[in-house]
């Protein structure tokens, strides 16, 4: 460490500059550069999911076939979009990227816990994302959920998807034990828990998830497997298996990962919120309980998906009933986000643009779950549009924008460069206009009755799903536009981030912007809660 | 009261649109008083002049915790206890519910009765009448969603699974399959026809057409076919010329597609051509000029008419009677003219319906919806206005003008079967059409 700051001659170290060349990268267990190959490969997932999306999009513009001559191929674009994006961009989405960079630095420690394992990770995230790309020579069509007995029996290559969402998974548990042995064990002195960042919570509840209940999704891809290779008959009816136990075993692991995908966002949002409105986050206690209150009621709402798919009745009525838990610790952090902005000093940067954008995404989320939850219409609403836009508020509105945020509002300390807020701003307002404009005429669709997965559809639905086809092409030139600008000032950027650009109580801000290889260069000693703004007379504006 | 989710069909969708209405407004007054509140800070509180001002340090308030924990769960539980009221209707079928089977299968919707008539594609019940359908699937999940009646239940391999309503109209409903199936989901549709009752009675009884068609031997019910499902309209069976390619020597017959490339008429080729005519066009004929059977015959009816295909190979005359007449005249008495051109044009024996549809959709041929006093173009470049004299040279001579982007495919087979009063009365029913 010390050796390093000596040789600093012209430029000042940091971890970006003190090792040079692509070896160095590929070989780095230091947790911000993972950060960054973490990052670079999911936006590349990114853009191929989004792609596929806006194909499906064209092709929907209007009724009859359009750009896509045959229904399978349109069911591989719309499998592939889902697969891109929950598999390989939006479940390791922020864990992977800031919860690596922030994590240590948050907590005052040098790295993670286990930082060859961290690495590691990243080899695993590869070869399953390389695995996935053979697969797309032979590209399924099952859609992202898998249900057998369709993808038991598609000639597709399901085989080999299944087995690199498998694979995936491990990368996934083992950055997820990662975290909660660091958050446990390596926290600064004076760092207690009631002093730890809400990100950091957040990504404590998250790691607990990802631990927990990625091993039953990646035993359900295998018995997938077995039942392809071997007709071992476990999902098979007419071996005596059943296909709803596909259902159950899937939705055990994929309805706690949608709260893998957004409790980090929850926990960018609430260190964004404080910092623009120079406040103490409102309830800060209530924050921390409601993160893992979802994390934990999260595990026993899975069956919600499946209203109508042939489970009881009395268990459709539990389900129903526990999943409104749910919706309580949400509207606590609601709550608590906006009653942080009262009495502040708010300044409009764009990661506080994006926050508040968040807030009203999120509560168009929550409130068409509610619709959701309610037996009698979730039957109407099931395998419609509605849900198709629900889902896109929650992770799109939700995850997506967590992250865009969190890039913006981080990337002072990432990069060491400032980005341009004009044109960060107006990135962000096509971004929101087009993503509203896609999925605001999907839940008018879905009260139409238009069910999800329709290569076509009768032409009484055409006007929204044109409305909505434009709204997707402004919110994908929305999203390329804020990530060049981010990537373009990256590269090229001019101007220096200052080790403190938003004046923020919490830790990571108070090294240099970026950070040296280990982070500090003495280990800080922390005295005070991380959201101290304000003073105890201050009157407010 | 909001009416989002359209008309309704059952005597319990009430009670979901009430369940529905009571959560969007909920949702609308929660979502604007958020958003609202936190605008009002964002305005009020804002950092004039780019300089920051002094702050309260405000930690929380126990007070404001614990009303926005309680209020929400108190919404919650009536929420949920309307969802859960409505749930219990849709799953609470009378003891007296008229049993229907259905059979979800790649991708068509079979319906068999009590009495053993079988349907493919069109589900008919009576109104008023509690109808349940007992369903299963043959290969892989499939949902079957009727909106108008609110009511949808995935369909599952291996298993039974149920749904029920009691119809409070009598009307023409779409049927969506919601379990994404494979390529042919988004075909997988069916109509439900809700009669009334003594109408339902009728035609539950007359299963002449089945009971006949089922004794046949596979050649002659594909011949039964040939007439009563049209094929006769566009496919000749002597090789003269009509919108399709002629029967005669078809099976086993090699030639080029539109695209280009060879085909070879091929039990394969023709079952697929039947059930989605537009993937392989041969060469020199519309491009969608065949409208898709898919859903509408049965596996044994696809066979037949293959069957009857082959027999058709030259060495011997075949001939055909032609469809009988379907409706006696006496039964349109006392119809405006308007309603006895709707009778017309839903007649199967006319087959309007097959080509132009009335909700506006594009199908073979322009929709009635909105047709007319339409300015249409034709293919000439030239305009014209739909009016009482297009539309009866478009019947009797449907190749004179024809409308850019549909092709030159309606058969010109109504002059002598439609006077001049139906083609009138048609047109009264087009007017209703806007």
């Amino acid at each position: 460490m010390s050796a390093h700051a000596s040789a600093a001659v012209t430029e000042e170290l940091n971890y970006l500059n003190w090792q040079k060349g692509i070896w160095s990268w590929l070989t780095s267990t230091d947790h911000k550069r993972i950060c960054f190959l973490y990052l670079y490969a999911i936006l590349f997932f990114f853009l191929a999911g989004g792609v596929a999306a806006l194909l499906v999009r064209t092709e929907l513009a209007f009724a009859g076939p359009q750009i896509i001559t045959d229904p399978h191929t349109y069911n591989v674009l719309f499998t592939m979009h889902g697969v891109f994006m929950i598999f390989l961009f939006v479940v390791p989405g922020i864990p992977a990227t800031l919860g690596n960079f922030l994590i240590p630095l948050m907590i005052g420690a040098k790295d993670v816990a286990f930082p060859r394992l961290n690495l590691f990770s990243w080899y695993v995230y590869m070869i399953g994302a390389a695995i996935g790309a053979v697969a797309m020579f032979n590209p399924i069509d099952t859609g992202w959920t898998f249900y057998a007995p369709y993808s038991t029996t598609t000639g597709t290559s399901v085989s080999l998807m299944v087995f690199a969402a498998f694979v995936l998974g491990f990368s996934s548990i083992l950055t997820g034990l990662n975290f909660i042995v660091t958050i446990h064990q390596l926290r600064a002195p004076g760092m207690t828990w009631m002093r730890l960042p809400v990100f950091v919570w957040a990504s404590y509840a998250t790691a607990v998830i990802q631990t927990v209940a990625t091993p039953v999704v990646g035993m359900t891809l295998l018995l997938i497997i077995a039942e392809r290779w071997f007709g071992a008959g476990i999902f098979d009816p007419s071996k005596g298996g059943d296909p709803v136990l596909m259902e159950h075993l899937f939705w055990f692991y994929s309805h706690p990962v949608v709260y893998i995908m957004v409790l980090p966002a929850f926990g960018v949002v609430g260190e964004i919120i404080p910092v623009f409105s120079r406040k103490p986050l409102f309830g800060y206690k209530m924050v921390v309980v409601s993160s893992m209150a979802i994390a934990a009621v999260g595990f026993i709402v899975w069956a919600h998906h499946m209203f109508v798919a042939g489970i009881s009745d009395f268990s459709a009525k539990f389900f129903s009933i526990v999943t409104f838990l749910v919706a309580i610790p949400t509207a606590i952090k609601v709550f608590n986000w906006v009653s942080t902005m009262y009495k502040g000093s708010i300044s409009f940067k764009t990661p506080m643009l994006y926050a508040m954008a968040f807030v009203f995404l999120f509560m168009v989320a929550g409130t068409t779950g509610i619709y959701l939850a309610m037996l009698g219409v979730d039957v109407y609403y099931h395998d419609t549009y509605f849900v198709v836009a629900h889902f896109h508020y929650t992770i799109q509105g939700g995850a997506v924008i967590g992250l865009i945020a969190a890039l913006h509002y981080w990337f002072p300390k990432m990069t060491g460069k400032m980005y341009n807020e004009t044109v960060s701003k107006f990135a962000f307002a096509a971004l929101f206009i087009g993503f509203n404009l896609t999925f605001i005429p999907q839940f008018m669709l879905g009260m139409n009755g238009m069910p999800r997965r329709y290569y076509d559809y009768p032409a009484e639905y055409q006007t929204l799903h044109t409305i909505s086809t434009l709204g997707a092409y402004l919110n994908g030139f929305g999203y390329s536009f804020a990530l060049v600008n981010l990537l373009w000032t990256a590269l090229f950027g001019k101007v220096k981030a200052p080790r403190n650009p938003y004046n923020s109580h919490s830790l990571e801000w108070q090294t240099q912007s970026p950070p040296i290889h280990e982070n500090f260069a003495e280990i800080p000693v922390v005295t005070e809660e991380p959201y101290n703004y304000g003073t105890p007379t201050g009157r407010g504006h | 009261m909001l009416g989002l989710l359209g008309q309704q069909g059952s005597d319990f969708a009430h009670k979901v649109d009430y369940a529905h209405d009571v959560v969007t407004i909920l949702s609308v007054i929660c979502t604007v008083a958020i958003v609202g509140v936190m605008l009002y800070f964002a305005v009020i509180y804002r950092q004039r002049d780019g300089q920051d001002h002094e702050t309260p340090r405000i930690e929380g308030n126990n007070t404001l915790e614990i009303i926005w924990t309680v209020f929400p769960t108190l919404v919650c539980i009536w929420v949920a206890w309307l969802g859960y009221d409505s749930f219990v209707a849709l799953r609470t079928p009378p003891a007296n519910a008229m049993e229907i089977n259905v059979t979800g299968r790649k991708w068509a919707w079979d319906f068999t009765y009590k009495n053993g008539k079988k349907t493919t594609g069109e589900l008919v019940v009576p109104v008023d009448e509690p109808v349940k359908l007992v369903m299963t699937a043959k290969d892989v999940l499939h949902s079957f969603f009727v909106p108008v009646m609110r009511t949808k239940a995935d369909v599952i391999p291996g298993r039974y699974t149920y749904e029920w309503f009691r119809p409070i109209q009598t009307g023409d409903f779409q049927v969506f399959c919601t379990e994404y199936c494979g390529n042919e989901h988004s075909r997988m549709l069916a109509r439900l026809k809700v009669l009334p009752k003594a109408e339902f009675e009728r035609w539950l009884a007359d299963d002449s057409e089945a009971r006949k068609l089922a004794s046949l031997k596979p050649s002659d019910r594909g011949k039964e076919l040939y007439v009563s499902k049209q094929c006769v309209t566009c496919h000749s069976l002597d090789g003269s010329p009509r919108v399709g390619p002629s029967w005669l020597k078809l099976f086993g017959k090699e030639g080029k597609l539109a695209d280009g490339s060879a085909y070879k008429a091929d039990e394969n080729y023709i079952r697929e051509s039947i059930l989605q005519p537009q993937y392989k066009v041969v060469q020199g004929y519309p491009a969608m000029g065949m409208p898709s059977y898919q859903g509408q015959l049965s596996d044994d009816d696809i066979t037949g008419i293959i069957e009857f295909i082959k027999t058709i190979d030259g060495s011997q005359k075949v001939e055909v009677a032609p469809a009988l007449p379907k409706k006696s005249a006496a039964s349109t008495a006392g119809m405006t003219p308007a309603e006895r051109g709707k009778a017309l044009v839903n007649d199967s024996g006319n087959l309007c319906a097959t080509c132009h549809s009335i909700d506006g959709s594009a199908m073979v041929g322009p929709s009635f919806k909105g047709l007319y006093g339409r300015k249409e173009k034709l293919t000439d470049g030239s305009e014209v206005t739909v009016d009482d004299a297009y539309i009866k040279e478009s019947i009797y001579k449907p190749m004179a003008k024809i409308v850019q982007g549909y092709g030159p495919v309606m058969p010109a087979m109504y002059e002598g079967k439609l006077s001049e009063q139906d083609v009138a009365d048609i047109t009264e029913y087009l007017k209703t059409l806007k």
